[in-house]
């Protein structure tokens, strides 16, 4: 039985190397800026796209209690992470109203690392291994 | 006679397959030297094996040792990863290469943070690293430049040759600068290394850094790589960075608002966000 388990595993673990599964890459610093214990949800307009090396960047109006209009900067990992977990460069445009998971500056300003991104269409990205995943949904 | 060239050709096949180690194989087309001929493939796209193991029978590559520095220069270098861990507990890591868009040089590049590429053309081997767009040029059957006319560098002067199925590489030139985990160096720094394929899609670098003015050993470690087959290397330029150095703490900080906007000045803590139209 673990002879077979083991084959079993050997076979889906050539598999993985058939199909080119890509490896994590490690974070290129330190994520310590940002609070990823304390995750937050924002909704917002897009008023910018930056996608450039060696991060990414959403900028965001949101909506608050009082309402007027927060403007947030949501740093996301590189081109290269995102393009290998399925981001296009193009998929985030001025105007499109987007969900956010941050981890927030530890600083209090308005701005975070990207944990999970929810677009205009529904469909949910994440930031790549390095940033780490959303533990609020 | 041209029917046992025919089996010997066949059998030759046969044992050229069952290697498995992934040789070149004998390409008139491409003009390729006889002596070339068996040199392992390494031209293509490559990640990192390090954090999966992917082929059970290959291990990843094993953490990288600390370096081995003399007391001397040991006490200011543990000095400086606690003060690292520190910056990074009060939330304020510690402004550096990356965040000021340098790339990593020599030996670091060779730990593919990001996919590299390997290119073999006719004297030359050429490792490209996607990551900060980094090229290292390995000259064939060259000989070492003296270490004061090897012009300091990123990724230094390298030569190499193949040793059977090994190629084996020597680097110098690297400037003091430019340190691998924060490792302080001489001038007279050496960089060694032995690549070799250890199945049909992984190979191996064994890298040994040698200098007797800072290191009490010299310091060994090794990356392995795995094959990308198809992957097209990304260009990678440093621009528009929004992480900057905060002069009070000498930490990172994040520019709040994208560049020439109303917001895009940095603003101390405290301060509430700019209002918007």
């Amino acid at each position: 039985m673990s002879n077979f388990l083991s084959r079993a595993a050997r076979l889906a673990m050539t598999g993985l190397l058939l199909t080119g599964t890509s490896m994590s890459a490690q974070a290129h610093h330190s994520f310590a800026m940002f609070d990823h214990d304390h995750q937050i949800k924002i909704s917002g307009t897009v008023t910018h796209f930056q996608w450039t090396n060696p991060h990414v960047y959403i900028d965001l109006d949101v909506p608050t209690d009082q309402g007027d209009l927060k403007h947030y900067t949501i740093e996301c990992a590189n081109p290269g992470i995102l393009d290998r977990i399925g981001w296009k460069f193009n998929m985030i445009k001025v105007g499109d109203k987007i969900t956010t998971i941050i981890a927030p500056l530890r600083t209090g300003e308005p701005g975070g690392l990207l944990k999970q991104v929810t677009l205009a269409d529904g469909r949910k990205f994440e930031n790549g291994g390095p940033a780490g995943k959303a533990n609020i949904q | 006679m041209s029917r046992n060239i025919r089996t010997v050709a066949t059998m030759l096949a046969v044992i050229a397959a069952s290697l498995g180690t992934g040789l070149v194989q004998a390409d008139s087309r491409a003009g390729t030297p006889a002596a070339q001929v068996r040199h392992p493939a390494l031209t293509g796209a490559w990640d990192r094996y390090s954090t999966e193991t992917l082929d059970p029978r290959v291990t990843a590559a094993a953490p990288v040792p600390p370096p081995p520095l003399k007391p001397a220069y040991e006490a200011a270098w543990l000095a400086q990863q606690k003060a690292a861990k520190e910056a990074d507990a009060r939330g304020q890591p510690l402004y550096g290469g990356y965040a000021q868009c340098l790339p990593d040089g020599m030996p670091a590049m060779m730990m593919a943070m990001f996919p590299m590429e390997v290119l073999q053309t006719p004297g030359q081997i050429t490792i490209i690293e996607e990551a900060y767009n980094q090229v290292r040029r390995i000259y064939l059957n060259q000989k070492q430049l003296p270490i004061d006319d090897a012009e300091p560098g990123f990724w230094g002067h390298s030569v190499g040759h193949w040793e059977g199925d090994t190629l084996v590489v020597n680097t110098v030139g690297i400037k003091e600068e430019v340190r691998f985990r924060g490792a302080p160096h001489s001038p007279n720094m050496q960089i060694d290394e032995r690549m070799r394929m250890l199945s049909k899609s992984i190979f191996e670098d064994q890298v040994t850094v040698t200098d007797p003015e800072y290191l009490t050993a010299p310091w060994n470690f090794t990356w392995k790589y795995v094959r990308k087959p198809g992957y097209k290397i990304l260009e990678y330029v440093c621009e528009a960075n929004r992480e900057y150095q905060d002069p009070q703490t000498g930490g990172i900080r994040m520019r709040i608002g994208a560049p020439g906007t109303a917001s895009s000045a940095p603003a101390p803590a405290s301060a509430p966000a700019s209002p918007k139209p």
